[in-house]
Protein backbone atom coordinates (compact mmCIF):
# COMPACT_ATOMS: atom_id res chain seq x y z
CA UNK A 1 0.00 0.00 0.00
CA UNK A 2 1.50 3.24 -0.78
CA UNK A 3 1.43 6.24 1.73
CA UNK A 4 -1.61 8.91 1.39
CA UNK A 5 -0.39 11.89 -0.30
CA UNK A 6 -0.83 14.71 2.07
CA UNK A 7 -0.60 18.19 1.75
CA UNK A 8 -0.85 21.56 4.38
CA UNK A 9 -2.82 24.68 3.36
CA UNK A 10 -2.83 27.50 5.52
CA UNK A 11 -5.17 31.07 4.86
CA UNK A 12 -6.09 33.05 7.68
CA UNK A 13 -4.03 31.99 10.53
CA UNK A 14 -1.12 32.48 13.01
CA UNK A 15 0.06 28.95 11.53
CA UNK A 16 0.32 27.71 14.46
CA UNK A 17 -1.30 24.69 14.47
CA UNK A 18 1.23 23.95 11.46
CA UNK A 19 3.43 24.82 14.42
CA UNK A 20 1.95 21.80 16.63
CA UNK A 21 2.66 19.44 13.89
CA UNK A 22 6.47 20.04 13.72
CA UNK A 23 6.33 19.93 17.57
CA UNK A 24 5.64 15.85 16.93
CA UNK A 25 9.75 16.30 16.88
CA UNK A 26 11.28 12.24 16.99
CA UNK A 27 7.21 11.28 16.19
CA UNK A 28 7.41 13.70 13.17
CA UNK A 29 9.65 10.63 11.70
CA UNK A 30 7.11 8.08 12.41
CA UNK A 31 4.54 10.39 10.97
CA UNK A 32 6.67 10.02 8.01
CA UNK A 33 6.51 6.12 7.64
CA UNK A 34 3.09 6.77 7.47
CA UNK A 35 2.18 10.05 5.14
CA UNK A 36 4.27 11.74 2.57
CA UNK A 37 3.78 15.08 2.24
CA UNK A 38 4.02 16.68 -1.57
CA UNK A 39 2.67 20.11 -0.73
CA UNK A 40 3.39 22.09 2.58
CA UNK A 41 4.58 25.36 2.62
CA UNK A 42 5.91 25.94 5.72
CA UNK A 43 7.85 22.90 5.28
CA UNK A 44 9.11 22.03 1.36
CA UNK A 45 8.73 24.07 -1.84
CA UNK A 46 7.12 21.09 -3.62
CA UNK A 47 3.41 21.34 -5.63
CA UNK A 48 1.38 18.58 -6.23
CA UNK A 49 -1.51 18.60 -8.48
CA UNK A 50 -3.75 15.72 -6.52
CA UNK A 51 -4.07 15.37 -2.86
CA UNK A 52 -5.04 11.89 -0.66
CA UNK A 53 -5.85 14.01 2.58
CA UNK A 54 -5.75 17.90 2.72
CA UNK A 55 -5.10 19.86 6.00
CA UNK A 56 -6.85 23.78 5.63
CA UNK A 57 -5.56 25.28 8.59
CA UNK A 58 -6.92 29.22 9.11
CA UNK A 59 -10.09 30.88 7.98
CA UNK A 60 -11.60 32.26 4.86
CA UNK A 61 -11.32 36.02 4.78
CA UNK A 62 -10.92 36.92 1.49
CA UNK A 63 -13.38 36.20 -1.71
CA UNK A 64 -10.09 34.49 -3.38
CA UNK A 65 -9.43 32.49 -0.54
CA UNK A 66 -13.02 30.83 -1.06
CA UNK A 67 -11.89 30.18 -5.00
CA UNK A 68 -8.68 28.25 -3.64
CA UNK A 69 -10.26 26.31 -1.14
CA UNK A 70 -12.58 25.09 -3.23
CA UNK A 71 -9.91 23.97 -5.80
CA UNK A 72 -8.14 22.06 -3.15
CA UNK A 73 -11.47 20.17 -1.95
CA UNK A 74 -11.63 19.66 -6.06
CA UNK A 75 -8.16 17.70 -5.55
CA UNK A 76 -8.68 16.48 -2.79
CA UNK A 77 -10.17 12.77 -1.68
CA UNK A 78 -10.31 13.38 1.84
CA UNK A 79 -10.45 17.48 3.45
CA UNK A 80 -9.51 17.83 7.02
CA UNK A 81 -10.03 21.39 9.05
CA UNK A 82 -6.89 22.13 11.90
CA UNK A 83 -7.42 24.23 14.48
CA UNK A 84 -10.19 26.27 15.53
CA UNK A 85 -9.87 28.81 12.36
CA UNK A 86 -10.48 26.23 10.30
CA UNK A 87 -12.91 24.26 11.96
CA UNK A 88 -15.30 27.40 13.94
CA UNK A 89 -13.65 30.37 12.11
CA UNK A 90 -12.04 31.18 15.39
CA UNK A 91 -10.81 34.73 16.58
CA UNK A 92 -10.95 35.61 13.31
CA UNK A 93 -14.90 35.32 13.57
CA UNK A 94 -15.01 38.55 15.88
CA UNK A 95 -14.86 40.79 12.74
CA UNK A 96 -18.06 39.61 11.89
CA UNK A 97 -20.22 41.52 14.74
CA UNK A 98 -18.75 44.85 13.13
CA UNK A 99 -19.42 46.27 10.00
CA UNK A 100 -16.69 45.63 7.58
CA UNK A 101 -15.91 48.92 6.69
CA UNK A 102 -15.73 50.38 10.02
CA UNK A 103 -13.39 47.08 10.40
CA UNK A 104 -10.92 47.61 7.58
CA UNK A 105 -10.54 51.73 8.96
CA UNK A 106 -9.82 50.74 12.13
CA UNK A 107 -7.15 47.75 11.14
CA UNK A 108 -5.70 49.58 8.46
CA UNK A 109 -6.55 53.50 9.20
CA UNK A 110 -5.35 55.46 5.22
CA UNK A 111 -4.58 52.42 3.45
CA UNK A 112 -7.94 50.99 4.25
CA UNK A 113 -8.74 51.20 0.34
CA UNK A 114 -5.66 49.60 -1.35
CA UNK A 115 -6.69 46.74 -3.33
CA UNK A 116 -4.79 43.60 -1.53
CA UNK A 117 -6.72 44.40 1.67
CA UNK A 118 -9.98 43.12 0.13
CA UNK A 119 -11.57 41.26 3.10
CA UNK A 120 -14.78 39.76 3.55
CA UNK A 121 -16.73 38.22 5.89
CA UNK A 122 -15.07 35.58 8.11
CA UNK A 123 -15.75 31.60 7.30
CA UNK A 124 -14.77 28.37 8.92
CA UNK A 125 -13.39 25.93 6.19
CA UNK A 126 -16.94 24.34 6.65
CA UNK A 127 -18.81 27.08 5.50
CA UNK A 128 -16.95 27.08 2.15
CA UNK A 129 -16.80 23.58 1.23
CA UNK A 130 -17.53 19.92 2.85
CA UNK A 131 -15.24 18.72 5.43
CA UNK A 132 -14.22 15.32 6.19
CA UNK A 133 -12.97 15.43 9.59
CA UNK A 134 -12.54 18.66 12.17
CA UNK A 135 -9.20 18.56 14.23
CA UNK A 136 -9.89 20.88 16.90
CA UNK A 137 -8.37 23.44 19.03
CA UNK A 138 -6.07 26.63 19.63
CA UNK A 139 -3.88 25.34 18.87
CA UNK A 140 -4.40 21.43 18.00
CA UNK A 141 -3.31 19.31 20.42
CA UNK A 142 -0.18 17.34 18.57
CA UNK A 143 -1.03 13.65 20.20
CA UNK A 144 -4.92 14.10 19.31
CA UNK A 145 -3.33 15.30 15.50
CA UNK A 146 -1.18 12.02 15.60
CA UNK A 147 -4.05 9.72 16.69
CA UNK A 148 -6.33 11.04 13.66
CA UNK A 149 -3.71 10.22 11.49
CA UNK A 150 -2.85 7.00 12.42
CA UNK A 151 -6.75 6.19 12.44
CA UNK A 152 -7.19 7.50 9.11
CA UNK A 153 -3.69 5.49 8.00
CA UNK A 154 -5.54 2.43 9.37
CA UNK A 155 -8.98 2.99 7.40
CA UNK A 156 -10.50 3.70 10.70
CA UNK A 157 -12.98 6.42 11.95
CA UNK A 158 -11.31 8.85 14.73
CA UNK A 159 -13.14 9.09 17.87
CA UNK A 160 -13.44 12.51 18.36
CA UNK A 161 -15.48 14.10 21.43
CA UNK A 162 -18.36 15.10 21.36
CA UNK A 163 -19.21 16.01 25.16
CA UNK A 164 -18.51 18.91 27.17
CA UNK A 165 -14.82 19.82 28.88
CA UNK A 166 -16.79 19.14 32.11
CA UNK A 167 -15.83 15.38 31.62
CA UNK A 168 -12.06 15.94 31.69
CA UNK A 169 -12.35 18.37 34.04
CA UNK A 170 -13.95 16.11 36.26
CA UNK A 171 -11.42 13.29 35.79
CA UNK A 172 -8.80 15.97 36.54
CA UNK A 173 -10.44 16.76 39.68
CA UNK A 174 -10.54 19.96 39.26
CA UNK A 175 -12.69 22.18 41.21
CA UNK A 176 -15.26 24.24 38.88
CA UNK A 177 -14.25 27.57 38.20
CA UNK A 178 -17.68 28.82 38.61
CA UNK A 179 -17.24 27.80 42.32
CA UNK A 180 -14.81 30.87 42.04
CA UNK A 181 -17.27 32.60 40.47
CA UNK A 182 -15.78 33.14 37.25
CA UNK A 183 -17.87 32.09 34.16
CA UNK A 184 -16.57 28.89 32.11
CA UNK A 185 -17.39 27.88 28.78
CA UNK A 186 -16.46 24.56 29.82
CA UNK A 187 -20.42 23.04 29.88
CA UNK A 188 -20.78 24.26 26.50
CA UNK A 189 -17.89 22.94 25.12
CA UNK A 190 -16.48 20.06 22.85
CA UNK A 191 -13.50 18.04 24.71
CA UNK A 192 -10.50 16.58 23.62
CA UNK A 193 -8.44 18.81 25.33
CA UNK A 194 -7.58 17.47 28.43
CA UNK A 195 -9.61 20.37 30.08
CA UNK A 196 -5.96 22.12 29.81
CA UNK A 197 -6.97 25.57 30.55
CA UNK A 198 -9.02 24.80 33.62
CA UNK A 199 -6.58 22.60 35.25
CA UNK A 200 -4.00 25.77 34.88
CA UNK A 201 -6.60 28.33 36.43
CA UNK A 202 -8.15 29.86 33.57
CA UNK A 203 -12.03 29.04 32.75
CA UNK A 204 -12.65 27.40 29.34
CA UNK A 205 -12.38 30.03 26.41
CA UNK A 206 -14.59 27.75 24.06
CA UNK A 207 -11.54 27.01 21.46
CA UNK A 208 -12.62 23.74 20.43
CA UNK A 209 -16.01 24.70 19.94
CA UNK A 210 -19.73 23.72 21.15
CA UNK A 211 -20.75 20.36 21.58
CA UNK A 212 -22.77 19.52 18.34
CA UNK A 213 -26.35 20.21 20.65
CA UNK A 214 -24.83 23.25 23.69
CA UNK A 215 -27.54 24.14 25.97
CA UNK A 216 -27.37 27.35 25.36
CA UNK A 217 -30.33 28.33 27.38
CA UNK A 218 -29.12 26.63 30.37
CA UNK A 219 -25.75 28.87 30.07
CA UNK A 220 -27.98 31.60 29.91
CA UNK A 221 -30.19 30.70 33.13
CA UNK A 222 -27.48 29.75 35.14
CA UNK A 223 -26.01 33.32 35.17
CA UNK A 224 -28.68 34.32 37.40
CA UNK A 225 -27.59 31.80 40.05
CA UNK A 226 -24.20 32.82 39.76
CA UNK A 227 -24.82 36.47 39.97
CA UNK A 228 -23.62 37.13 36.43
CA UNK A 229 -25.30 38.82 33.05
CA UNK A 230 -26.28 37.27 29.38
CA UNK A 231 -24.11 39.81 28.95
CA UNK A 232 -21.16 38.55 31.06
CA UNK A 233 -21.96 35.27 29.14
CA UNK A 234 -21.73 36.96 25.32
CA UNK A 235 -18.57 38.65 26.43
CA UNK A 236 -16.86 35.04 27.07
CA UNK A 237 -18.26 33.78 24.08
CA UNK A 238 -17.50 36.13 21.48
CA UNK A 239 -13.51 35.36 21.39
CA UNK A 240 -14.42 31.80 19.71
CA UNK A 241 -17.96 31.90 19.74
CA UNK A 242 -18.50 34.82 17.77
CA UNK A 243 -21.23 34.03 14.92
CA UNK A 244 -21.15 30.14 15.56
CA UNK A 245 -23.87 27.74 13.58
CA UNK A 246 -26.76 27.40 15.68
CA UNK A 247 -25.66 29.90 18.55
CA UNK A 248 -25.54 33.01 16.16
CA UNK A 249 -28.11 34.68 18.97
CA UNK A 250 -25.65 34.62 21.48
CA UNK A 251 -22.17 36.66 20.23
CA UNK B 1 -10.23 -8.37 66.07
CA UNK B 2 -9.51 -5.51 67.83
CA UNK B 3 -10.08 -1.53 68.71
CA UNK B 4 -6.48 0.52 69.80
CA UNK B 5 -6.41 3.94 70.99
CA UNK B 6 -3.27 6.14 69.63
CA UNK B 7 -2.98 10.05 71.02
CA UNK B 8 -2.69 12.40 67.99
CA UNK B 9 1.24 12.31 67.97
CA UNK B 10 1.35 8.74 68.21
CA UNK B 11 -0.67 8.76 65.64
CA UNK B 12 1.24 11.39 63.03
CA UNK B 13 4.18 9.12 63.68
CA UNK B 14 2.11 6.25 62.70
CA UNK B 15 1.11 7.30 59.58
CA UNK B 16 5.02 8.67 59.13
CA UNK B 17 5.96 4.97 58.95
CA UNK B 18 2.81 3.71 56.69
CA UNK B 19 3.64 5.96 53.96
CA UNK B 20 7.63 4.86 54.26
CA UNK B 21 6.50 1.51 54.27
CA UNK B 22 4.01 1.66 51.40
CA UNK B 23 1.83 3.18 48.32
CA UNK B 24 -0.36 5.09 50.49
CA UNK B 25 -2.94 7.85 49.14
CA UNK B 26 -4.54 10.00 51.75
CA UNK B 27 -7.10 12.77 52.07
CA UNK B 28 -4.98 16.23 51.50
CA UNK B 29 -6.43 20.20 51.14
CA UNK B 30 -6.66 21.11 47.62
CA UNK B 31 -6.87 24.98 47.71
CA UNK B 32 -10.52 25.25 49.72
CA UNK B 33 -11.15 21.68 49.05
CA UNK B 34 -9.88 18.13 49.73
CA UNK B 35 -8.99 15.32 47.62
CA UNK B 36 -7.05 11.73 47.51
CA UNK B 37 -3.75 11.89 46.36
CA UNK B 38 -0.28 10.16 47.18
CA UNK B 39 0.44 10.68 50.45
CA UNK B 40 4.12 11.80 51.41
CA UNK B 41 3.83 12.67 55.29
CA UNK B 42 1.41 12.66 57.78
CA UNK B 43 1.05 16.30 58.48
CA UNK B 44 -0.53 16.33 54.89
CA UNK B 45 -3.36 13.85 56.08
CA UNK B 46 -6.72 16.06 56.73
CA UNK B 47 -8.55 13.68 58.41
CA UNK B 48 -10.92 16.83 59.44
CA UNK B 49 -11.87 16.81 56.08
CA UNK B 50 -15.48 17.51 54.65
CA UNK B 51 -15.60 15.85 51.04
CA UNK B 52 -13.53 14.89 48.56
CA UNK B 53 -13.79 16.38 44.68
CA UNK B 54 -13.90 13.03 43.69
CA UNK B 55 -14.32 9.59 45.80
CA UNK B 56 -11.85 6.91 46.75
CA UNK B 57 -13.14 4.82 43.29
CA UNK B 58 -10.24 6.96 41.22
CA UNK B 59 -8.05 3.96 42.67
CA UNK B 60 -9.78 1.33 41.79
CA UNK B 61 -11.94 2.36 38.68
CA UNK B 62 -9.03 4.77 37.56
CA UNK B 63 -10.48 7.67 35.09
CA UNK B 64 -8.54 6.13 32.22
CA UNK B 65 -7.30 2.81 32.37
CA UNK B 66 -5.18 0.14 30.01
CA UNK B 67 -7.06 -3.06 29.87
CA UNK B 68 -4.81 -4.97 27.10
CA UNK B 69 -2.47 -5.13 24.92
CA UNK B 70 -3.21 -6.44 20.77
CA UNK B 71 -1.57 -6.53 17.59
CA UNK B 72 -2.65 -6.96 14.31
CA UNK B 73 -2.65 -10.78 14.48
CA UNK B 74 -5.27 -10.69 17.12
CA UNK B 75 -3.36 -11.80 19.93
CA UNK B 76 -3.38 -9.75 23.31
CA UNK B 77 -2.45 -9.91 26.69
CA UNK B 78 -4.65 -8.40 29.60
CA UNK B 79 -2.53 -5.69 31.47
CA UNK B 80 -3.56 -6.46 35.36
CA UNK B 81 -0.76 -5.73 37.21
CA UNK B 82 -0.93 -3.23 40.20
CA UNK B 83 1.42 -3.04 43.48
CA UNK B 84 -0.50 -2.89 47.08
CA UNK B 85 -1.81 0.10 48.24
CA UNK B 86 -3.20 2.23 51.21
CA UNK B 87 -6.24 4.38 51.04
CA UNK B 88 -6.31 6.58 53.75
CA UNK B 89 -9.38 8.48 55.05
CA UNK B 90 -12.11 7.09 53.57
CA UNK B 91 -15.93 8.66 54.78
CA UNK B 92 -18.66 5.87 55.62
CA UNK B 93 -20.35 6.46 53.03
CA UNK B 94 -17.93 5.96 50.47
CA UNK B 95 -17.07 2.64 52.25
CA UNK B 96 -20.71 1.78 51.46
CA UNK B 97 -20.28 2.39 47.49
CA UNK B 98 -17.15 0.89 47.50
CA UNK B 99 -18.93 -2.64 49.04
CA UNK B 100 -21.43 -1.75 45.74
CA UNK B 101 -18.96 -1.50 43.27
CA UNK B 102 -17.44 -4.97 44.60
CA UNK B 103 -20.69 -6.45 43.91
CA UNK B 104 -21.12 -5.08 40.32
CA UNK B 105 -17.68 -5.86 39.21
CA UNK B 106 -17.54 -9.19 41.12
CA UNK B 107 -20.70 -10.51 39.23
CA UNK B 108 -21.10 -12.83 36.19
CA UNK B 109 -18.09 -13.29 34.63
CA UNK B 110 -15.80 -10.54 37.06
CA UNK B 111 -14.02 -7.94 36.31
CA UNK B 112 -10.49 -8.41 36.49
CA UNK B 113 -9.32 -5.49 36.41
CA UNK B 114 -11.16 -4.08 38.99
CA UNK B 115 -11.06 -7.23 41.44
CA UNK B 116 -6.68 -7.11 41.48
CA UNK B 117 -6.97 -3.13 42.28
CA UNK B 118 -9.21 -4.45 45.46
CA UNK B 119 -7.74 -7.30 46.30
CA UNK B 120 -4.24 -4.99 46.33
CA UNK B 121 -6.20 -1.83 48.41
CA UNK B 122 -6.33 -1.71 51.80
CA UNK B 123 -8.99 0.33 53.03
CA UNK B 124 -8.59 2.57 55.72
CA UNK B 125 -12.41 4.20 57.07
CA UNK B 126 -12.60 7.31 59.09
CA UNK B 127 -16.17 8.56 61.07
CA UNK B 128 -16.97 11.94 59.47
CA UNK B 129 -15.44 14.84 61.51
CA UNK B 130 -16.85 17.64 59.69
CA UNK B 131 -19.95 17.44 57.50
CA UNK B 132 -19.55 19.10 54.14
CA UNK B 133 -22.64 21.98 53.05
CA UNK B 134 -24.35 18.68 50.30
CA UNK B 135 -24.16 15.38 52.57
CA UNK B 136 -27.55 13.52 52.85
CA UNK B 137 -25.92 10.11 54.08
CA UNK B 138 -27.81 10.16 57.30
CA UNK B 139 -31.38 9.83 54.96
CA UNK B 140 -29.67 6.60 53.17
CA UNK B 141 -28.67 5.11 56.68
CA UNK B 142 -24.61 5.23 55.28
CA UNK B 143 -23.25 8.00 57.75
CA UNK B 144 -21.77 5.16 59.55
CA UNK B 145 -20.00 1.71 58.70
CA UNK B 146 -19.85 -1.40 60.38
CA UNK B 147 -18.17 -3.27 57.79
CA UNK B 148 -16.73 -3.13 53.93
CA UNK B 149 -13.33 -1.77 55.50
CA UNK B 150 -9.89 -2.77 57.16
CA UNK B 151 -9.28 -0.44 59.47
CA UNK B 152 -11.79 2.28 60.62
CA UNK B 153 -10.32 5.71 62.68
CA UNK B 154 -12.58 7.56 64.97
CA UNK B 155 -11.35 11.30 66.09
CA UNK B 156 -12.17 11.42 69.85
CA UNK B 157 -10.57 14.72 71.74
CA UNK B 158 -6.83 14.33 71.51
CA UNK B 159 -6.81 10.58 70.19
CA UNK B 160 -7.53 8.27 67.38
CA UNK B 161 -9.49 4.74 68.08
CA UNK B 162 -8.34 2.30 65.75
CA UNK B 163 -10.82 -0.45 64.63
CA UNK B 164 -9.14 -3.26 63.31
CA UNK B 165 -10.80 -5.76 61.56
CA UNK B 166 -9.13 -7.72 58.85
CA UNK B 167 -5.45 -8.85 58.39
CA UNK B 168 -4.76 -6.29 56.11
CA UNK B 169 -5.53 -3.87 58.75
CA UNK B 170 -2.97 -5.78 61.12
CA UNK B 171 -0.51 -5.69 58.75
CA UNK B 172 -0.64 -1.70 59.03
CA UNK B 173 -0.88 -1.55 63.09
CA UNK B 174 2.97 -3.39 62.95
CA UNK B 175 3.99 -0.23 62.28
CA UNK B 176 3.64 1.40 65.98
CA UNK B 177 4.44 0.59 69.37
CA UNK B 178 2.49 2.61 71.14
CA UNK B 179 -0.83 1.29 70.65
CA UNK B 180 -3.29 0.79 73.81
CA UNK B 181 -6.80 -1.34 73.85
CA UNK B 182 -9.72 0.85 73.70
CA UNK B 183 -11.22 0.88 76.82
CA UNK B 184 -15.33 0.85 77.82
CA UNK B 185 -15.69 4.56 77.98
CA UNK B 186 -13.84 5.21 74.64
CA UNK B 187 -15.85 3.04 73.08
CA UNK B 188 -19.32 4.90 74.76
CA UNK B 189 -17.33 7.83 73.07
CA UNK B 190 -16.90 6.34 69.60
CA UNK B 191 -20.84 5.76 69.90
CA UNK B 192 -21.22 8.84 71.15
CA UNK B 193 -19.91 10.13 67.48
CA UNK B 194 -21.47 7.80 65.53
CA UNK B 195 -24.93 8.81 66.49
CA UNK B 196 -24.05 11.90 66.56
CA UNK B 197 -23.04 11.79 62.75
CA UNK B 198 -26.40 10.38 61.89
CA UNK B 199 -28.06 13.64 62.89
CA UNK B 200 -25.31 15.82 61.39
CA UNK B 201 -24.66 14.46 58.09
CA UNK B 202 -27.94 15.17 56.89
CA UNK B 203 -28.31 18.32 55.23
CA UNK B 204 -31.21 17.36 52.83
CA UNK B 205 -33.48 15.12 54.16
CA UNK B 206 -35.06 12.93 52.32
CA UNK B 207 -38.43 12.27 52.91
CA UNK B 208 -38.89 8.94 52.12
CA UNK B 209 -36.94 5.89 53.02
CA UNK B 210 -34.69 4.33 50.55
CA UNK B 211 -36.00 0.98 50.23
CA UNK B 212 -39.18 2.75 49.08
CA UNK B 213 -37.35 4.87 46.48
CA UNK B 214 -37.88 1.77 43.90
CA UNK B 215 -41.90 2.16 44.09
CA UNK B 216 -41.83 5.35 44.28
CA UNK B 217 -39.78 5.83 41.39
CA UNK B 218 -42.24 3.00 39.77
CA UNK B 219 -44.94 5.71 40.31
CA UNK B 220 -43.09 8.58 38.83
CA UNK B 221 -42.21 7.71 34.81
CA UNK B 222 -44.26 10.80 33.40
CA UNK B 223 -43.88 13.04 36.40
CA UNK B 224 -43.28 16.64 34.66
CA UNK B 225 -40.24 17.07 37.33
CA UNK B 226 -37.94 15.51 34.30
CA UNK B 227 -38.93 17.47 31.47
CA UNK B 228 -38.41 21.17 33.80
CA UNK B 229 -35.26 20.18 35.49
CA UNK B 230 -33.94 18.42 31.87
CA UNK B 231 -34.25 22.15 30.18
CA UNK B 232 -31.78 23.14 32.57
CA UNK B 233 -29.23 20.14 31.54
CA UNK B 234 -25.58 20.86 29.98
CA UNK B 235 -25.40 16.80 29.71
CA UNK B 236 -22.19 17.72 31.08
CA UNK B 237 -21.48 14.67 32.57
CA UNK B 238 -20.63 16.19 36.05
CA UNK B 239 -23.01 14.24 38.65
CA UNK B 240 -21.74 10.91 37.15
CA UNK B 241 -18.54 11.44 36.91
CA UNK B 242 -18.50 12.33 40.58
CA UNK B 243 -20.83 9.76 41.63
CA UNK B 244 -18.83 7.01 44.09
CA UNK B 245 -21.51 4.56 42.40
CA UNK B 246 -21.10 5.17 39.25
CA UNK B 247 -18.84 3.16 37.17
CA UNK B 248 -20.03 2.92 33.61
CA UNK B 249 -17.26 3.10 30.86
CA UNK B 250 -16.46 3.77 27.14
CA UNK B 251 -13.42 1.53 25.33
CA UNK B 252 -11.14 2.71 23.33
CA UNK B 253 -8.44 1.52 21.03
CA UNK B 254 -5.24 3.32 20.05
CA UNK B 255 -2.62 1.88 18.04
CA UNK B 256 1.56 2.92 18.38
CA UNK B 257 3.29 4.51 14.70
CA UNK B 258 3.79 1.20 13.52
CA UNK B 259 0.07 0.08 13.21
CA UNK B 260 0.45 -2.97 14.22
CA UNK B 261 0.40 -2.90 17.77
CA UNK B 262 -2.31 -0.80 20.09
CA UNK B 263 -3.33 -0.62 23.67
CA UNK B 264 -7.24 -1.28 24.83
CA UNK B 265 -8.41 1.46 26.97
CA UNK B 266 -11.56 2.02 29.38
CA UNK B 267 -12.48 5.80 30.03
CA UNK B 268 -15.15 6.70 32.69
CA UNK B 269 -18.43 7.56 30.44
CA UNK B 270 -21.56 8.97 31.99
CA UNK B 271 -25.35 8.10 30.88
CA UNK B 272 -26.21 12.27 31.17
CA UNK B 273 -23.77 12.09 28.09
CA UNK B 274 -25.52 13.17 24.64
CA UNK B 275 -23.95 9.75 22.69
CA UNK B 276 -23.51 8.01 25.82
CA UNK B 277 -26.78 5.35 24.63
CA UNK B 278 -25.74 5.03 20.94
CA UNK B 279 -24.87 2.00 19.56
CA UNK B 280 -23.62 0.60 16.18
CA UNK B 281 -25.94 1.74 12.99
CA UNK B 282 -26.27 5.44 14.84
CA UNK B 283 -29.38 4.51 16.94
CA UNK B 284 -29.06 6.70 20.13
CA UNK B 285 -31.42 5.22 22.59
CA UNK B 286 -31.53 8.19 24.90
CA UNK B 287 -31.07 10.78 22.64
CA UNK B 288 -33.30 13.49 24.75
CA UNK B 289 -31.71 15.21 27.85
CA UNK B 290 -35.24 14.81 29.34
CA UNK B 291 -34.63 10.66 29.01
CA UNK B 292 -30.90 10.81 30.47
CA UNK B 293 -31.57 13.49 33.16
CA UNK B 294 -34.48 10.63 34.33
CA UNK B 295 -32.26 7.55 33.54
CA UNK B 296 -30.11 8.64 36.23
CA UNK B 297 -32.67 8.61 39.12
CA UNK B 298 -33.99 5.10 37.48
CA UNK B 299 -30.70 3.92 37.71
CA UNK B 300 -29.71 5.17 41.67
CA UNK B 301 -33.04 4.69 42.75
CA UNK B 302 -34.30 1.76 40.57
CA UNK B 303 -32.64 -0.76 37.99
CA UNK B 304 -29.85 -1.47 40.43
CA UNK B 305 -31.75 -2.46 43.40
CA UNK B 306 -34.00 -4.93 41.06
CA UNK B 307 -30.07 -6.17 40.02
CA UNK B 308 -27.93 -6.11 43.31
CA UNK B 309 -30.59 -4.94 45.82
CA UNK B 310 -28.74 -1.67 46.87
CA UNK B 311 -30.07 1.78 46.67
CA UNK B 312 -26.96 3.73 44.30
CA UNK B 313 -26.85 6.38 46.11
CA UNK B 314 -25.08 6.63 49.71
CA UNK B 315 -25.60 10.28 50.15
CA UNK B 316 -22.50 12.09 49.67
CA UNK B 317 -23.67 14.92 48.08
CA UNK B 318 -21.06 15.46 45.43
CA UNK B 319 -23.58 15.44 42.79
CA UNK B 320 -25.35 18.26 44.47
CA UNK B 321 -22.14 20.49 44.34
CA UNK B 322 -20.55 19.80 40.87
CA UNK B 323 -23.58 20.82 38.91
CA UNK B 324 -23.39 23.91 37.75
CA UNK B 325 -26.54 24.09 36.92
CA UNK B 326 -27.97 23.66 40.41
CA UNK B 327 -30.54 20.74 39.11
CA UNK B 328 -29.10 17.10 40.25
CA UNK B 329 -29.96 17.22 43.84
CA UNK B 330 -31.59 13.84 44.36
CA UNK B 331 -33.29 14.24 47.28
CA UNK B 332 -35.34 17.70 45.67
CA UNK B 333 -36.50 15.34 43.30
CA UNK B 334 -37.39 12.69 45.04
CA UNK B 335 -39.16 14.66 47.55
CA UNK B 336 -41.08 16.13 44.90
CA UNK B 337 -42.07 12.99 43.57
CA UNK B 338 -43.18 11.65 47.11
CA UNK B 339 -45.27 15.02 47.46
CA UNK B 340 -46.97 14.58 43.98
CA UNK B 341 -48.24 10.91 45.07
Amino acid sequence: MSKPKVAFFDFACCEGCQLQVYNLEEDILNLLELVEPVEWREAMSDKAEKYDIAFIEGSITRPGDEESLKDIRERSTMLIALGACATIGGVNKLKNNFDLAEVKQCVYSESAGMGHLETSATKSVGEVVKVDYHIHGCPIDKQEFAYIVRCLALGKTPVIPNHPVCVECKMKENICRFEYGEICLGPVTRAGCGAKCPSNGMWCFGCRGYVDNPNVNAAREVMDQYGKTIADLQGKLKLFGSKQEATDEMA
Amino acid sequence: MSVKKLSAKAFNKWVDVCVQEHCVYGVQAKNDRFAFGPLARGVDLRLDYDVTILPPKKYLQPPSEALLKFNKEAEYESITEVEPFVIFGIHPYDIVAISQMDKVFSADNGDIHYMKRREQATLVAVDVQNASDNVFAGSMGTAVVDEGFDILLTRLKDSYLIDIRTEKGEALMKHTKKAEDATEADLKLRQQVQEDNKALLNKHELLTAPQELPALLNQSLDHPVWKEKAELCYSCGSCNLVCPTCYCFDVEDDVDWSLDEGVRRRKWDGCMLAEFAAVAGGHNFRRHREDRYRHRYYRKGRYIHERYGDIACVGCGRCITACTANIANPVEIYNRLREDH
